[in-house]
């Protein structure tokens, strides 16, 4: 397996609203954050949204649920899988923290939780090394749906002349 | 003197709350008409005839029976309907009732109901049309939010989930959808769409969910606020224990 994640420096942050977000509110706060300098990663989750009835009498009708849209971050179209209940990122540093702080008390109409931890795992697990193998690069651990498969949901690289 | 049933104990709003629930003098507040009440729960088509299962008790000649003598036959079991449900999934997010409180209000004003209570849903199996009659006193009384409240025959996931941003419980079959300032539920109870719209009404606000409420919560009523409750909680499992103590 490979080593731990590159930059042990980085933080992690988690932004946590009282309420689940509107693609709309999700697309707008996280355009705002791929803009900023010094987000290394963020990835966003929530409950699922299926494209139709997993079970029951009705299996197989088609869904259409108002949350599952596609949303455009830095330019890239996002199909949104899930209703944002929450955004975990990586940033450089303490003053990134702060601009992103900024951005939510500008952008979430409601409370949120804010809190530095660690939220994206930094050593491959035994799912990554199955799903990307010994020589996987350590920047996209604890980034993919641990339920899909990763040819059908790839990682987005935003902001790519940053790299 | 006449025995007069007190139900629940505790002074909050919430005891009282409950005390409503369970005897059933709840304050009406939406009307659902018959047929649509048809459409969301999806048993069968609005105007049909109930399906039976059995011919109607009068014509089978039942044996003579000092039970059936004493207890009259309900008019679903009378006609032989089949056994139907509905299911409910409330908030818990201030919604009017709970699971248990579901089931009390089923099990104490309604004969021939059977109530499953789980921790995130509440089931009710009746002959269809005293199920019907069950449900559409649930979904029109104050026992019913429709945006905190929903009726879920399947993928019942969202009770425990944070609201979304419209103040609608999370549903991920879109069941229902808030339209201006009313709720609307298009499709039936386990997400198969549905010929109209069916108006459930405007959602409570925020304060008089609060207030209409039977969840003790810290950020509304809290249960250790309310001293006769945990009196009385503490009499239960005091009591069970002691009664369960058998030294020999």
């Amino acid at each position: 397996m490979s080593d731990a994640s590159p930059n042990t420096d980085y933080l992690q942050l988690e932004i946590y609203p009282s309420r689940l977000l509107n693609p709309d509110t999700a697309e707008a706060l996280l355009n705002e954050i791929a803009m900023l300098e010094g987000v290394v990663r963020f990835f966003v989750h929530g409950p699922r949204i299926p494209q139709t009835v997993p079970y029951g009498p009705a299996t197989g009708e088609i869904v259409n649920h108002p949350a599952n849209k596609v949303i455009v971050v830095a330019g890239q179209e996002i199909d949104l899988e899930v209703s944002v209940g929450g955004v975990r990122l990586e940033v450089t540093d303490a003053d990134v923290k702060e601009n992103i702080r900024e951005i939510c008390d500008r952008l979430l109409p409601f409370s949120y939780e804010f809190r530095e931890g660690l939220f994206i795992p930094t050593i491959q697990t035994v799912t990554d090394y199955a799903k990307r193998g010994p020589d996987a690069d350590p920047m996209l651990l604890g980034m993919a749906d641990p339920k899909g498969k990763l040819s059908k949901k790839p990682i987005c690289i935003l902001n790519k002349k940053s790299e | 003197m006449v025995y007069k049933p007190q139900f629940y104990p505790g002074a909050t709003s919430v005891a009282e709350n409950r005390r409503k629930h369970m005897s059933g003098k709840v304050e009406k507040l939406r009307d659902i008409s018959d047929d649509d009440l048809t459409l969301m729960l999806g048993h069968r088509a609005p105007g049909s005839d109930y399906p039976s299962t059995h011919p109607p008790l009068a014509e089978m000649g039942e044996p003579d029976c000092s039970i059936r003598q004493t207890v009259e036959a309900t008019p679903g079991a009378k006609a032989g309907d089949r056994v139907r449900y509905v299911q409910f999934v409330d908030s818990m997010y201030n919604a009017p009732a709970t699971p248990y409180f579901r089931s009390y209000a089923a099990a104490i004003n309604f004969r021939g109901v059977d109530p499953g209570t789980l921790s995130g849903r509440q089931v009710v199996e009746a002959r269809e049309r005293d199920m019907e009659q069950l449900a559409k006193f649930q979904l029109e009384t104050e026992m019913t939010c429709p945006a905190l409240a929903s009726l879920r025959g399947a993928t019942v996931h969202g009770h425990s989930l944070r609201l979304p941003e419209d103040g609608l419980m999370f549903d991920m079959l879109d069941r229902t959808r808030k339209e201006g300032n009313i709720v609307i539920m298009h499709k039936d109870q386990v997400g198969r769409p549905i010929d109209k719209k069916v108006n459930l009404g405007k959602p409570m606000s925020e304060a008089e969910a609060a207030k209409r409420t039977t969840i003790y919560r810290v950020d509304n009523v809290a249960f250790r606020n309310d001293k006769e409750v945990i009196e009385w909680v503490h009499r239960v499992f005091d009591q069970r224990t002691i009664y369960g103590f058998k030294p020999e």
